[in-house]
């Protein structure tokens, strides 16, 4: 299987704050991968130097074979759009146009035509086709973080970073989210990385990488719910050195 | 309450009111300085000496207005000298004469205004003392302030030139004859003087003096003399300066409501964006329990917080404008060199209490609608305009229309009032309906097919601009207000100004006009001697006031300067007669706009010095405009002028160096180009409209500038959103220099859509063509700058945050 995204020796500080230390690290094809860790482990910085949102201070990002280290911020945009989508906690959509026209945002961006079939699956598979006129705020929040996922898929990038993309979202609404993701991993072969804190949540991953102190300390093969939830009680109670 | 509010505050929105509040106290304050001067500066006395002056009353009181100024002096009895000096406590009377005096050769030291600089030596005992030589005793001998005892000097007097010997030197400003030549060259033979000054006796209250005064002469309210004391006494020696003061007040009066409404709306604007920005925080303040009057508050406190501190630097600036202004009043000749501004601390409070009122209004519109929002959690929504708000903007802007047909009835310079009037509607109703507006055009352009192929930062910058219609709609009306505003107050003067001068040069085709404002006026001789040479007129300006003549006048009594002619001026000048003739301007005779009356009507005039005159209409006119709507015989004015002497001669030379000797006369000025009477006048006062517009439009220009600055640094969170959708950097530039140009854009076509109607029915209405008087280049000079700045108070702040 080969990797979509690697770091090799990523480190990144905020001032004092080690937030990742020299993290090396593949995200294989075709699989669903969850993160998890305690507050401050330093997951959300690992998703962000993975999707090259934030250059690291040190180690190497390779997406789709190039070093996002060594690009230019425009350039990295774009190496961005072609290969990566991402689905974030409060949604990020405009509310001033269309879901429409926010799904298609990042293809005009790049100045891209939409893939009509494409768009037109993703959006039946997602329950959206009623919605496409209306403006974010007259959906609940199911349906924009709905709208948001096909918005990350609608550029086919070859991996989908989301974060904490239940966090905002009520029960039913979170496991519908989570089964689309599911989904997309195994009936359209996406690649999808996760960083959450809900132990359930990461149960429906194939994966799941535990973070704590900027390392990755424990790598499990679909854990249940119940065994995640006993692993972060443990990381709570002992403080690290 | 007040730390929490302060707690509250994010800087960057209040930091907008504290630059409006900054500038607008420098323009109340400013304005505030020249209506204290009006009623509190201190013109230099000549008559220091005199405890009290009496002199005729100078001005016509109105109802529940200004009174009406008398610029030319008005006589008093000479019997009133005796009666004065017989009241209790006087010590000593004097009755003062002024006439128009200068030296021809040599220096006679300071004179002060050469039509009033002469005066008998009488009245020295009250303006200054001797300092070497003697009285003069013999018609030809002078005392003056410059100079050496013994001296010949040619002096020009009362408009005869004679030679006289100087043989005392004094200390006090003028021309000092004996009081025999005096009253003969002031042509007093009848028995007449200018004022009557009284020194009190020793111990005698000056206060209590004029009491007394006034009681024995029956002066008072109603009667017909005034008795002045203090700092008074200076306007009863000079009623042309009490006139030009009279200027100080209606200067700020014309452009304190502009200014008011500006500071309003720019005040306003910033706080809307200081409440804009929080919104969440005032959100969950409501759903913790507070009132919408406790979240109203909450705003108002910010508000003050931020314009207090502005408030004593605002101020300064204020005086320092203050200070520029009175110079640039005495350059242009609308305020006298000797008229100092007042500089005291009330225009400052007054600017403070006004400005606070102001931030109050607008601090509690500005947190009317958030504060009764029903508390729910999370971003409100983008706002949508409200329909009545959309309604009253149309319909306001529809009114401004209506206004702005004036000009095509009324053609003097009150119809100066359609346009300006109708741009500050217009400008009312565009902050109004603006948001409706541009969210309808934005709309449009969004769904257009245009848009559906746009590059990503222009599909972005457009949907941001409709999406965002209010903050858009702020920055699009507070530009396209000042591009209103000032393109159709500037062209208006200049039309107008135009108008006149056309009207006037076809008027006084080939005609030269000879002036001696360094004499006082028109010697006597000189008029023969230009007659030898060629067909000449003379000319007296003066001032008239009567009951309205036209549309557009002053509904009580008005007051104009006007051109007195006569009835050799018949061939001379052309006043494009439409009945009647100007050689039969003798007499107690006027000639109108034909507008204004007919030939054989009678018409009440109330000459320069307040005599009341029931004159015959013996022509009209067509050329109103260029001439004023009502010319006087010259006997009728030279009986009502200060000086009794002529302003200007209008000669036809068949070559203008046959003219060439009077002209090196000394103090004698030709002009072949001859302006208008009304040139002066108008050509001063546009220069005065045009520098406080620019202040006026420079302060909006900083204060939208600034707000721009605010609303763009406020975008991060935005900005950062679109980053992560893909955005790369440059795109996100491109697109809020889309955004800026699409502002730019909307208030420039507003801003010249709002003032063409006005300024083009103006030009039909004054040239006869649907376009206003240049400088044209003034429109696209404007939509530059507005451009230019829009640009650069986006751009630069977007630049910082996008990194």
């Amino acid at each position: 299987m080969s990797a979509v995204v690697s770091l090799e020796r990523v480190r990144k500080t905020y001032g004092e704050v080690t937030a990742l230390d020299h993290v090396s690290l593949d995200f294989p094809r075709g699989r669903f991968v969850a993160v998890m860790g305690p507050s401050g482990s330093g997951k959300t910085t690992l998703l962000q130097c993975a999707a090259g949102l934030e250059p690291p201070d040190s180690g190497q990002v390779l997406i789709g074979g190039a070093d996002v280290t060594r690009l230019s911020e425009t350039k990295r945009t774009e190496l961005r759009r072609k290969h990566i989508g991402f689905v974030f906690q409060s949604y990020n959509l405009l509310p001033t146009v269309s879901i429409e026209d926010n799904i298609t945002l990042p293809l005009r961006l790049a100045g891209r035509r939409p893939d009509r079939a494409w768009l037109d699956e993703l959006v039946g598979r997602m329950g959206l086709r009623e919605r496409l006129r209306h403006r974010p705020a007259e959906l609940s929040g199911g349906q924009q973080q709905r709208a948001a996922i096909v918005r990350a898929l609608v550029a086919r990038p070859d991996v989908v970073f989301a974060d904490e993309p239940t966090g905002a979202l009520d029960l039913r609404n979170a496991i519908r989210v989570l089964d689309v993701l599911r989904g997309l991993v195994d009936e359209l072969g996406q690649t999808v990385v996760m960083v959450t804190h809900d132990p359930a949540a990461a149960a429906r991953a194939h994966d799941t990488l535990v973070m704590a102190d900027g390392k990755v300390i424990d790598t499990l093969a679909a854990p249940t719910a119940d065994e995640l939830a006993v692993r972060l009680a443990h990381l709570a109670a002992e403080p690290v050195a | 309450m007040i730390r929490l509010s302060l707690a509250l505050a994010k800087v960057g929105g209040l930091f907008v009111v504290f630059a409006a509040v900054l500038g607008g106290m420098a323009l109340v304050t400013g304005a505030g300085v020249l209506v204290d001067s009006a009623f509190r500066a201190q013109p230099p006395l000549r008559l220091a000496g005199a405890d009290v002056v009496v002199s005729a009353r100078q001005s016509i009181p109105r109802k529940e207005d200004l009174p009406v100024a008398l610029p030319e002096r008005a006589r008093l009895p000479l019997s009133l000298v005796a009666t004065v000096s017989g009241v209790p406590g006087v010590a000593h009377a004097v009755g003062d004469l002024s006439f128009p005096a200068a030296a021809l050769s040599g220096t006679a030291g300071r004179t002060g205004d050469p039509a009033t600089a002469g005066h008998g030596w009488s009245s020295l005992a009250m303006s200054g003392r001797i300092t070497a030589g003697r009285a003069p005793r013999t018609p030809d001998e002078i005392a003056v302030s410059g100079g050496k005892v013994g001296q010949r000097l040619q002096v020009m007097a009362a408009g005869r030139s004679g030679t006289y010997r100087v043989t005392a030197v004094v200390d006090a400003p003028g021309v000092y004859f004996t009081d025999a030549v005096a009253v003969t060259l002031a042509d007093r033979a009848g028995g007449a003087v200018d004022l009557v000054a009284v020194r009190a006796a020793a111990g005698v209250d000056p206060g209590a003096l004029a009491q007394k005064v006034a009681g024995r002469l029956g002066a008072g309210p109603t009667g017909g003399y005034e008795v002045s004391t203090g700092r008074d006494r200076a306007d009863a020696e000079s009623p042309g300066a009490a006139a030009s003061r009279g200027l100080l007040l209606i200067l700020p009066g014309s452009i304190g409501g502009i200014s008011l409404m500006v500071v309003g709306f720019v005040v306003g604007g910033g706080l809307a964006l200081s409440v804009n920005r929080q919104r969440r925080d005032l959100a969950l303040i409501r759903a913790a329990g507070a009132t919408p009057r406790q979240v109203r508050r909450i705003v108002t406190v910010q508000a003050v917080a931020a314009a207090l501190p502005a408030a004593l630097p605002g101020a300064a600036l204020g005086y320092l404008l203050a200070a520029r202004f009175g110079d640039l009043l005495t350059g242009v000749g609308l305020l006298r060199a000797d008229q100092s501004l007042a500089y005291g601390p009330l225009p400052a409070v007054a600017a403070t209490l006004l400005l606070l009122g102001v931030v109050r209004v607008a601090a509690w519109a500005a947190a009317l609608r958030i504060s009764r929002m029903p508390v729910i959690a999370g971003l409100p929504e983008p706002r949508t305009p409200s329909k009545v708000r959309t309604n009253a903007g149309l319909l306001i802007m529809l009114a401004s229309l209506v206004l702005a047909t004036l000009p095509l009835f009324v053609r003097t310079e009150s119809a100066a009032v359609g346009p300006a009037t109708s741009a500050i509607l217009a400008v009312i109703g565009l902050a109004l309906a603006g948001p409706w507006l541009i969210q309808q055009l934005t709309g449009a352009l969004a769904r257009s097919r245009l848009m559906a192929r746009a590059p990503g930062p222009i599909w972005l910058a457009v949907n941001n601009s409709h999406g965002y219609a209010l903050r858009t709609a702020g920055a699009v009306a507070a530009l396209g207000m000042t591009l209103t505003l000032g393109l159709s107050v500037a062209l208006t003067q200049t039309t107008i100004a135009t108008a006149q001068s056309a009207q006037a040069a076809e008027g006084m085709r080939g005609l030269v006009t000879i002036t001696a404002h360094e004499l006082g006026g028109i010697p006597h001789d000189l008029l023969t001697d230009v007659r030898a040479t060629t067909k000449a007129t003379a000319v007296t300006m003066t001032t008239v006031a009567t009951e309205p003549l036209l549309l557009g006048d002053d509904p009580g009594l008005m007051s104009r300067p006007a051109m007195a002619l006569g009835p050799d001026a018949e061939g001379l000048i052309d006043l494009d007669i439409a009945a009647g003739s100007l050689a039969r301007l003798t007499g107690d005779a006027v000639a109108v706009d034909e507008k204004a009356g007919r030939v054989g009507e009678h018409l009440d005039v109330i000459m320069g010095d307040g005599a009341k005159v029931r004159a015959r209409v013996v022509a009209t006119y067509r050329r109103g405009l260029g001439f004023g709507p009502i010319v006087v015989s010259r006997d009728l004015a030279s009986a009502h002028t200060t000086t009794g002497l002529d302003s200007a001669i209008l000669a036809r030379p068949a070559d203008v160096a046959d003219l060439g000797a009077l002209a090196r006369r000394p103090g004698i000025t030709l002009a072949s180009t001859p302006d208008g009477p009304q040139h002066a006048a108008t050509s001063a006062q546009s220069l005065v409209n045009f520098a406080v517009l620019a202040v006026l439009m420079g302060y909006v220009l900083v204060a939208v500038a600034n707000r721009l600055v605010a609303t763009t640094t406020a975008r991060r969170e935005e900005f950062a959103g679109l980053r992560r959708t893909g955005a790369a950097p440059r795109q996100l530039r491109r697109m809020v220099r889309w955004e800026a140009l699409l502002v730019g854009a909307g208030a420039s076509v507003a801003g010249l859509a709002l003032c063409a109607v006005p300024l083009g029915l103006l030009g039909i209405g004054f040239l006869g063509r649907p376009l206003p008087a240049g400088p044209l280049w003034l429109a696209p000079v404007s939509v530059a700058g507005v451009m230019l700045i829009v640009c650069l108070a986006m751009e630069v702040p977007a630049r910082k945050i996008i990194h």
